[in-house]
This record gives structure tokens, sequence and C-alpha cells, in this order.
């Protein structure tokens, strides 16, 4: 099995332009959840979401033209011959709002194989790659999907890009299942009361450890496990004894080949829904049997970014071990009690080589990604 | 990469079928009908009349296949994953939620609807029905083979501990502007497992970027499917 390293990576978010803001916004405890003015929200439970700073769709385009745009920008030229992976639940939703509402024929741009080729050409790549939809976990599973090519040999560097965005469609949907937070989100707070919509675009460039130093790469840190499972429970919500990410924890931790005391932190889904956070710190007591390690979760932060969340917090893992310290939980006022001492609205520092990621989504889908550090 | 097919099940112009019991071909030009409850499960289930058309042609799919495979019944989840390639995923479950979005100004839009706007909850439907708990996920690629599901689905045989994966393909007729008349709706999945089963219609396998059922390459679904119907009869 060949070591897996990420070599680059980029990120949009409403806390910035780049990994940078992004990593000192979450460590200095800021939020990036503000009104949105980007559409009425008068009849909707809530009016927050993490916008990204004066995104436009370009004349005849999305505003995924413009996530696009601004992630490909900071990752320099990528190598021709790397895989695409795309992650992404909705794509160019907003076109699809545009046709509905101006009563014209649907374009055919709203579909994914189009935006895979334009992605593709975006970073000169020549393979057009596949979009892998799982929901909120999707980016999470195309890394993982990334690592294991890469791991066996099929590719030696894969590009990972993971977008979605704040549209009136999803805002309305999730207002709909009553599932929105009508405040500031609260990730594991006892007082929780829903999430916070986001929007974020990521690029990961993965690559064998043997490659990226043939290529001068810089090495930020190893994918060293991964693992998904399924509930089996339910559509929308999660398995309350949290058996699917309890399985997904141990397949990744099988796949690193270390014992759940070596995890030094987990950045974990937290959306701020009851049944989620309740449903995860469950899961992570029962992985980690004697003490959970540091939690963190980034929601209350940049809201929940979709199908982007996974790439984006794989990204914030990545630095997180290499400044040895993970941002606070924005929100988290009154930690669960399954997650005492273990979360902090602070930052927290951590002592070790591993960080556990974690989502989750709809259609009951877990995906873990373990990271190692001082690859 | 190898993997023993031993269910099929579809949707399609050419009615509902399972492998084992068919007697025509499941790729037909035609009009795809959307099956009913009574028409797959027995007893009746108050969850599958809340389904979308999307989510009712792939779960009905795959409880033919597994039903082919004569591993509907489950006492224990299992390690089965799921892969669905889809041109046009959800997009007629897009299209009917945002007709009730514009209406009242989302005061009334759906949140049924809505929950089916997500492409794979489809695979959560058939994950808790069957006990399913591998990875599953909807694949979105320019692919005209229908064979791109079925080459991930053998990598992750290799590559995980699952015992088996769901493979195939699902989608509704689209949106009169993407008329396509080589395109044919509808929903096949086949089960393929990683160990030698008695009743495998035959191993299949994928080379680099070419895939062989019983060691002939195939060159497309409709021609496997074909290869693997043929297999039963002889």
């Amino acid at each position: 099995m060949k070591k897996v390293v990420i070599s680059r990576m980029a990120a949009v978010t409403s806390l910035g332009a780049d990994v940078d803001s992004l990593w000192s916004g979450l460590m200095a405890g800021r939020s990036g959840i503000v009104e949105v003015d980007r559409f009425d929200c008068q009849n909707y439970v809530s009016r927050y979401a993490a916008c990204i700073e004066k995104l436009q769709a370009p004349d005849n385009g999305s505003m995924m033209d413009d996530i696009l745009e601004r992630v490909a920008g900071q990752m320099g030229n990528i190598p021709a011959d790397c895989r695409l992976l795309v992650a992404s639940i909705k794509g160019e939703i907003d076109r699809l709002e545009s046709a509905s509402r101006g009563q014209i024929l649907v374009p055919e741009a709203v579909l994914f194989e189009p935006m895979l080729s334009k992605i593709a050409r975006r970073f000169d790549l020549n393979d057009n790659g596949c979009n892998i939809n799982a929901a909120c976990a999707s980016s999470t599973l195309a890394v993982m999907r990334a690592a294991a090519m890469i791991s066996v040999g099929t590719a030696d560097a894969v590009l990972v890009y993971a977008a979605d965005m704040v549209s009136e469609f999803v805002f309305s949907g999730f207002s709909a299942l009553q599932a929105l937070s009508g405040e500031m989100c609260q990730p594991f707070d006892q007082q929780r009361k829903g999430l916070n919509l986001g929007e974020a675009g990521v690029a990961l460039l993965l690559m064998s450890e043997e490659r990226a130093a043939a290529e001068g790469e810089k090495q930020l840190a190893r994918v060293a496990g991964w693992g998904a499972a399924n509930d089996a429970h339910h559509v929308t919500a999660p398995a309350k004894d949290g058996s699917g990410l309890i399985l997904a924890c141990q397949r990744a931790l099988g796949i690193a080949g270390i014992e759940a005391g070596e995890v030094a932190a987990i950045n974990a889904h937290g959306t701020g829904t009851i049944y989620n956070d309740a449903m995860e710190l469950t899961a992570f007591n029962h992985v980690f049997t004697s003490q959970i390690p540091p939690l963190h979760g980034v929601k209350g932060s940049l809201g929940h970014c979709l199908g982007a969340a996974g790439g984006v917090e794989i990204a914030i893992a990545s630095r997180a071990l290499c400044e040895q310290q993970i941002p606070g939980t924005v929100g988290c006022l009154q930690p669960e009690e399954a997650g005492r001492g273990c979360l902090s609205r602070t930052a927290q520092k951590i002592d070790g080589d591993y960080l556990l990621c974690s989502n989750s989504g709809f259609g009951g889908i877990n995906g873990v990604v373990i990271l190692q550090g001082g690859a | 990469m190898e993997g023993w097919i031993t269910g099929i099940g579809w949707v399609t112009a050419a009615g509902f079928g399972l492998g084992r019991d068919a007697l025509q071909q499941p790729f037909q030009a035609g009009q795809l009908e959307i099956p009913k409850r009574k028409q797959i499960f027995e007893k009746p289930d108050m969850r599958f009349g809340r389904l979308d058309e999307f989510s009712r042609i792939g779960l009905a799919a795959i409880a033919f296949c597994l039903r082919d495979a004569e591993r509907e019944v489950w006492q224990q989840k299992r390690e089965i994953g799921i892969i669905a390639a889809s041109r046009y995923g959800c997009l007629q479950t897009d299209l009917a939620y945002m007709d009730t979005l514009m209406l009242e100004q989302g005061q009334l839009a759906s949140p049924n609807l809505f929950a089916y706007t997500v492409a794979n909850s489809f695979l959560g439907e058939a994950a808790l029905r069957f006990g399913l708990n591998g990875g599953s996920f909807v694949l979105n690629q320019g692919d005209r083979t229908g064979l791109a599901a079925l080459r991930i689905a053998l990598e992750d045989l290799a590559w995980s501990e699952q015992e088996g994966v769901l493979a195939g393909i699902s989608d509704l007729n689209p949106p009169p502007e993407f008329a396509d008349e080589d395109f044919h709706p509808g929903s096949l999945f086949l089960l393929m497992e990683k160990e030698q089963q008695e009743r495998a219609y035959g191993k299949l396998a994928s080379v680099a970027d070419e895939v062989f059922f019983n060691s002939v390459k195939v060159q497309n679904l409709e021609e496997l499917i074909a290869a693997c119907l043929a297999e039963k009869h002889s």
C-alpha cells in the first residue's frame, strides 16, 4: 500500500478567500454567519447563513463559477495526468432556480456532466472525473476514494474539488424540515436548535508520497485511514445509537492501523441539530471508551457547507495537526453532558499525530478520514 | 479486480424484472412505468407512498436484484454497499420541489419532496429496508457504457471489507428539453459479491478500463446483461 499525502489545498469560505484566512478566523473564534441578503427569508424559520463575501454569478452563469475561479486561482498548475473527483450535492442549483422562476427551459448546465467538464478545463486536467453525491459526506467520501486509488496504485495524483452554495432551494428545504436554527447555530451545546447553512469551495491535491517527493511538492498531512458505513436506520435522521458512525470509525482505524487512543483530536460533523450532535457524541463515547480526545466542530463559524463540508474540514484538520491545536467550537456555550471535557469554545492544544474527521448525511451515510501529521 | 454477479433486477420500459425470471432483455425503448408498492412488496408499507418517482424505480430495482440473489430477507445488517450511476439524478424531483417553493413565496415548500432532492436518499431507503451498512453514493459521470458504477464497485470489493456491492444505473425520463433518443430511462442493479456463490451468473472483472464477463470483454451494460441472461439459459 502506498502512502498518501495532501500536497496542496485551497479554500474559499465565509471566513475568507484562502486557507490562511480560514484558519486565522477559526482560531480567533470568528463566525462568518450573517443575515442572508441573497433572497428574501421572511417566510423561513431562519434568516442566517454563512455566505462567501461578494460571491457573484457571471452573466448567464452560476455562483458556483465564481467559487471555482476563486479556488482554482489558489492552486497553481496541477499535473495534467491528475485524476479528478468532484463532490457536490446540488451543483449549479441557482441555474435551476432561475429557469423555474423565469419559466424558461432548464439549461443543460444544471446537470453534473457539463460541470465536471468545466472543472476539468479550469484545472487543465485530461480526466473529466466524476461527481460523488453522498449528501453531507460527499467530499469525505471523495477524499476516501482518492486515497484508496492512490494507495493501491490505480492513480498517483488525484484532485478532489468540492463545492456547494447557499441557495433558496436548499435554504427553504431545510426550513421546511424545521432543521434550521432561527439564531446563530450552537454545535454540541445543550441549547442547540438546529443548523445554519454555509457555502464553500475547496480543493485538495492528493499524491503518493513518492510522487510528491519526486515533484518537490509539500506533504501537508498523510491520509492514514478512511471508512464509510450506512446507518441503515432512517433517511433524514441519524441512528441514535451511532452505529453507522461507530462502524465508519472502526473501519478507518483499521486501515490506519492504530488504536483509538492514538487519535489526538476529532473534527466532528457538529451540525447543531439535536439528533446529529447527540448521535456523534454517543458514537465517539463508544469508540473512545476511556475519554474522547479534544473535539471541535466548525459549523458555528462556517455554517453547514453541504457537500463541501468534509473537504473544508479536512483542510482545517491538516492545518490543526501542523499547528498542534484545534479551533474552538463557536456557539458551544454549555457543552452537552456527553461531550464534557473534550469540547471548548476556545482553541485547544493537542498532542499527537492523528486527527479524525467525520461527516454524516441524508440517506444515513457516515464517512471518516484519519489524517496523520508530520508527513 | 473481480467479483461474482449473483443478482440482477430492473425497472425499465420492458417492465419489472429479475434476472432469473427474465423472458426478455430489460433495455428497450418505450414508456417507463413507475412501480406501485403492491408490484414490489407484499406487505403494506407507509414509507413507499411517500417516495418520489426517482426513489421508487431505484428502490424497486434494488429489491428485485436482492430477490434474484436470494438476499432480500435478512436478520443482521450486511456489509453491502450501493453505487448508483445517474445522468439526471433527481432533477424531476428538484423541479417538482421548485413548483412548491414558488407558491406563496416559499411558505408551501414541501419538506417531503425536499428530502428526495438529495439524490442518494433512495440509497438510504434501500439500506434501511434491506439492512445494508456498506458505503453508498450516487455517481455522476460522463459515461455512456453504463459500466462506470460496476468498475467502481469492483474496486470497492478489492479495497474494502465489504462482502458485496449493489451497482447499477438509475434515471427517470428527463425533461423534454433534454430529449435524447439513445437514452433509455429506468433503473437496473447488479449485486456483486466478493466470494464465489453457487447461484452466480458469472465472474465480472476489470482490467485497466476494460470489463470482462467470464473472461469475455463487454462493451456496455446492455451487452453484460445479455451475457448474464444467456448464461442463465445455458
